[in-house]
């Protein structure tokens, strides 16, 4: 095992790979000689060269589009997006060209291609670099959709999602790119579609994603110990494909839901959960599902709103103990 | 500038391969007319009846391997890397025959086996993705050469100016090819352009050589295509080659092209390339008698596909759920 | 017709045969005593329901079974058809596998009586919260809602509670296990009259009360003379000049608040294994609303009010209870409770608890008794305004000593302040 920051563990997951296969390119604006702007991609360059590591212009279509091209044409390409409220700038290519050729040629061409960006608040940019994105690409059929919580998943997630032979949307928190963990040695791969539960207890099953899960993994424990409420955190981490197995038989198990989704309110990927959960096990249910959510506005810039908006650990204490009589 | 017109310097067995080309271009499209006119194409259909030159041209010109892309008006383009007819016939009628199941239609013909990238229907989104085309190849040390399609509208979008930049940067082995038949849809694209050559009066803000042929010339396009591939294909980077030409018809089945002036219509007419090349193959001393055979052969072929693709039944509704993942699945949860 | 167990008090799944009046082939007369039954806590007596003659009688004296099981057969000329389907359903039932709680209970009631109870039972259910998974329990176990203790908030019925309730119905999982009906066995006649929201929700709370806080009564008698005297000097001028008249409540209710200083136990509530004292007295009165209903307003921070303020508080709050327009935050938070009946003239109330309190008081009818009063020369007898002031306390909370003490205090202070003083 070592310790890893979550940053490191970008540029480790792409270097384990790169070793692997010779296929692996990646492209993006400062990605390669300034190790990213988030340094999340230091020394790629270094250990790679400039053929397989490349700088673009600030051309969001033109690197989108090109990991397409390049995709189907025998290459597993990595684009970065610097920061996922960009997706709308190259929506296009994401939504109409790469999510849907496959299907459209009727399987004629496939593409092994993982997007990655960084995802959501907590960083006082101001609205235009803070969303959360994740249900934008969730909407689309032919995206895989993957938000990893910890160093470890970082790396092993990201590897899964470059070995993919579909196209990956990889968000990374950029929240939590100082977030240190242990992260097992040698070839790390963690399997798309598997949720991770961090913590098991009865009464009550919190899902939740990327940043917002050391906030349920803190109001559990407080839920515990202060409370005497017991609480099941679910680390989602692959939101398409989705286990749903998991957490329908937690919810089974506790009757009571609660999602915790850094995204504004309105179709977050707690809402289909919820829906998935009411249609299927509504007989189960003790209670009813809750989310906890951003409310829906845009992020503001100062550090007092910003905190104030995002799904806090008391938050979702609050609405926990609100549910369980 | 105008390049100037090629020395006549190509084999007769080069130029009936051109004609052929263009002509059964002409004639399976003319036959997409026909069947659409009769319901048995649905939806709408962007012809390009007037512009085979061009795609015949390019198509001539080509290795095997090498990727076209091209967009929604993109049948003769898809057609010339050797799909067969029967193919593009039951796609556009939505059959079990269809290149593609009838799961893509007329605005997405591909057929990758035959280096047939796609038709794409987003104005621009092509562009990039040849470039990324091109990079494969150049990556991989392939020798094979991207050759991208596109209309004049396409030179206003960020996509066009994206990857022209791109590709000139990184130097790659890809031909954008601008068929300029002077309407964007259903305006003038004088009107909406900032410049008069779309394409060509652009070539020299990315550093490359402006191009400007008449596209309705076979020779010239053909001659043209050849070289710009072969600097590609030799590691001297991108081109941008303006064809000006006209499409016969409207925009899409749905346009009857009303906002164009008679006296033009008729003028372009009169440059009609399958004639006009008829015409210049005759005086050059080909036997009338080979270029009829070559045309009574492609009406043979495109009434035997008409008639396999017309039964052809309609694809198994299970396939809607097939191919949106690797696997062959649609399945998003466990 | 079947006669069956009834149920003797709320919490009570089973009951126990004590003797049989009749025997099988006797003829009975309607409302003529059939049997005695009891539990631990209580005995009563079975009438028959209908006049005819006893065809069955199945469980014999000394037998316990659980309620609603059935216990004989009545045979009536009319009630022939009846009698077939219950001989058949009983038929059946008895073929369903018998609970083995420890007795030969014969399976549960057939549908003619229970039927009704049935589908008004889940006609009621409608209207309590029942989620998803105690719907389903409920259905699955062939449970009635409203013999299960609900935890959660409200009384809300919850899936544990399911749960607890099955497992203590011990070995018998079997869905035969009768279901609990609160009414008694026998049909009752009369017109229907629906329990209106208040109605329910006090229902619910009573019953709640009773379950949760094991009540104690504890009454002392009050001589209000000294009170008497000082309401006397003001009435004509208090009347004048406020609009109403000066009772013996707002005298009450500062003697409530001065005496809970010194007993603050009383001015608490229970927290899990604890007790938490309040600081502040929120004293809430509780307030007839034209035998409609009742509501307790609570007046808060009472403690710093003098009798004068305290009279004011309380006819406000009557009048905007009357009229409905209290608002929530004056519903809720009370500390103690006084509830005042003495207007009826009645001698003494055991009152409920309101919970989480814990403790009530009941101020009766206050009235001249001939009374013992001790005096230099030796006894004589008198006659004073004597009332019983009598407090139900949780006794989980404190004993009787510390009760009977603050009542004393209360007596003390009613009888020996100055209340002239305190206008």
């Amino acid at each position: 095992m070592a310790e890893l920051t979550y940053r490191d563990a970008v540029s480790a997951g792409i270097a384990q790979e790169m070793r692997r296969d010779h296929n692996v390119v990646f492209l993006g604006e400062d990605v390669a000689a300034a190790g990213g702007v988030f340094k999340a991609t230091t020394g790629l360059l270094d250990e790679f060269g400039p053929e397989r590591v490349r700088d673009t212009p600030i051309s969001e279509q033109a690197i989108v589009g090109a990991a397409m091209g390049a995709a189907m044409t025998g290459l597993r390409p990595i684009a970065e997006i610097m920061f996922s409220d960009f997706f709308a700038v190259c929506w296009d290519l994401v939504a109409n060209q790469i999510a849907k050729t496959r299907y459209m040629t009727d399987g004629q061409c496939s593409f092994p291609l993982v997007i990655r960006s960084a995802n959501g608040g907590g960083s006082r940019f101001g609205a235009q670099h803070s969303q959360s994105v994740e249900n934008w690409a969730m909407a689309i059929p032919g995206l895989k959709v993957v938000a990893p919580a910890t160093p470890a998943d970082v790396k092993g997630l990201l590897a899964a999602s470059i070995r993919d032979p579909d196209p990956v949307m990889f968000f990374e928190q950029k929240s939590l790119y100082a977030l240190k963990g242990e992260v097992p040695d040698g070839e790390h791969v963690v399997p798309l579609g598997k949720a991770r539960i961090t913590r098991e207890g009865s009464d009550v099953t919190i899902a939740a994603l990327a940043a917002m899960v050391p906030r349920a993994e803190k109001a559990a424990a407080a839920l515990e110990s202060e409370h005497g409420i017991s609480a099941t955190v679910i680390d989602i981490r692959s939101l398409v494909p989705l286990d749903t197995q998991t957490l329908l038989e937690s919810v089974a198990k506790t009757g009571r839901l609660v999602t915790v989704e850094e995204n504004p309110r309105l179709c977050g990927w707690g809402a289909e959960l919820a829906s998935i959960v009411a249609e299927e096990i509504f007989w189960d249910l003790d209670g009813p599902i809750v989310r906890v959510t951003t409310p829906h506005i845009p992020l503001a810039s100062a550090d007092a709103l910003e905190d104030a908006m995002l799904p806090s650990a008391e938050r979702i204490v609050a609405a926990v103990r609100q549910l369980v009589d | 500038m105008l390049a100037s017109e090629a020395a006549s310097q190509l084999a007769e067995e080069t130029r009936l391969k051109l004609y052929r080309l263009m002509f059964e271009c002409r004639v399976l499209e003319k036959r997409a007319y026909d069947l659409f006119m009769q319901n048995l194409i649905k939806g709408t259909s962007h012809l390009a009846l007037g512009q085979e030159a061009v795609a015949a041209g390019f198509g001539a010109a080509m290795r095997e391997d090498d990727y076209t892309f091209c967009t929604y008006r993109g049948h003769n383009h898809t057609y010339v890397r050797g799909v067969p007819m029967t193919a593009i016939l039951g796609e556009l009628m939505g059959r079990e025959c269809g290149l593609m199941r009838g799961k893509g239609g007329s605005m997405h013909l591909t057929s990758t086996e035959h280096g047939a990238m796609g038709s794409y229907a987003i104005i621009g989104a092509h562009l990039p993705i040849a470039a990324g085309a091109a990079w494969s190849a150049q990556y991989r040390g392939s020798g094979q050469v991207a050759v991208c399609f596109f209309g004049d509208g396409t030179t206003n979008i960020g996509a066009f100016h994206e990857a022209l930049n791109f590709a000139v940067i990184w130097n790659l082995p890809v031909v954008f090819v601008c068929e300029n038949n002077l309407y964007m849809e259903y305006t003038p694209i004088s009107a909406v352009t900032a410049v008069q050559n779309p394409a060509a009066d652009r070539a020299l803000a990315y550093g490359l050589e402006p191009i400007l042929i008449d596209g309705n010339d076979i020779d010239i396009v053909y001659e043209t295509a050849t070289a710009a591939i072969d600097r590609a294909r030799h590691g001297e980077g991108p081109s941008l080659i303006e064809a000006q030409t006209y499409r016969h018809g409207g925009h899409s089945r749905a346009d009857p092209g009303k906002y164009r002036a008679e006296d033009e219509l008729k003028a372009w007419l009169e440059k009609d390339p399958l004639p006009s090349y008829r015409s210049r193959l005759l005086s050059m001393g080909i036997d009338v008698a080979t270029i009829e055979a070559i045309e009574n052969a492609t009406e043979a072929a495109i009434d035997a596909a008409t008639e396999t693709a017309r039964n052809s039944p309609p694809p198994p509704v299970e396939i809607a759920h097939n191919d949106v993942w690797a696997d062959g699945s649609s399945a998003w949860r466990n | 017709m079947n006669i069956l167990m009834p149920q003797l008090g709320e919490t009570v799944a089973e009951g126990t045969v004590a003797a049989w009046h009749k025997q099988v082939g006797d003829a009975v007369e309607k409302d003529e005593l059939l049997l005695d039954v009891e539990t631990d806590k209580a005995a009563i007596e079975v009438p028959a329901p209908i006049a005819g003659v006893i065809t069955e009688i199945r469980v014999a004296a000394g037998q316990t079974v659980n309620v609603g099981a059935v216990l004989a057969v009545i045979s009536a000329p009319g009630a022939a058809a009846a009698d077939a389907d219950d001989a058949e359903s009983a038929a059946d039932a008895s073929s369903e596998s018998a609970s083995d709680a420890g007795s030969i209970a014969p399976p549960p009631p057939a549908p003619s009586a229970p039927k009704a109870n049935t589908a008004s039972a889940a006609a009621r259910s409608e209207r309590l919260k029942l989620s998803p998974v105690v719907r389903r329990l409920l259905a699955e176990h062939d449970l009635d809602p409203h013999a299960i203790d609900g935890t959660g908030r409200d009384g809300r019925i919850t899936r544990n509670d399911i749960v607890a309730a099955i497992e203590s119905q011990g070995e018998s999982a079997s869905p035969a296990v009768a279901a609990q009906s609160a009414r008694p066995a026998a049909p009752v006649e009369g017109d229907r009259v629906d329990f209106d929201r208040t109605r329910r929700l006090t229902a619910e709370h009573m019953v709640r009360s009773k379950a949760t806080s094991p009540h104690v009564l504890q009454a002392i008698e009050v001589d209000f003379a000294a009170v008497d005297a000082v309401r006397a000097a003001a009435r004509g001028s208090w009347r004048r000049e406020r609009g109403y008249s000066l009772t013996y409540l707002p005298f009450i209710a500062r003697a409530v608040c001065l005496a809970l200083k010194d007993f603050p136990r009383i001015n608490a509530s229970i927290d899990g294994d604890g007790l938490v004292l309040h600081k502040r007295v929120h004293l809430a009165i509780a307030v007839a609303l034209d035998l409609d209903g009742l509501v307790a307003p609570v007046i808060k921070d009472a403690g710093d009010l003098t009798v004068s303020g305290l009279a004011q508080q309380i006819v406000d709050s009557s009048r905007r209870a009357r009229e409905r327009k209290l608002g929530p935050d004056e519903l809720q938070g009370g500390t103690y409770t006084l509830s005042n009946n003495g207007s009826f003239g009645t001698l003494i109330t055991a009152p409920i608890i309101n919970q989480p309190q814990i403790a009530i008081l009941s101020v009766d009818g206050i009235v001249k008794r001939p009374v013992v009063i001790e005096g230099p020369a030796g006894d004589a007898i008198g006659i004073r305004p004597i009332g019983i002031l009598a407090q139900s306390f949780d006794h989980r909370a404190i004993d009787g000593a510390y009760s009977g003490a603050f009542l004393a205090r209360l007596k003390e202070l009613l009888q020996t302040k100055d209340w002239a003083a305190e206008l």
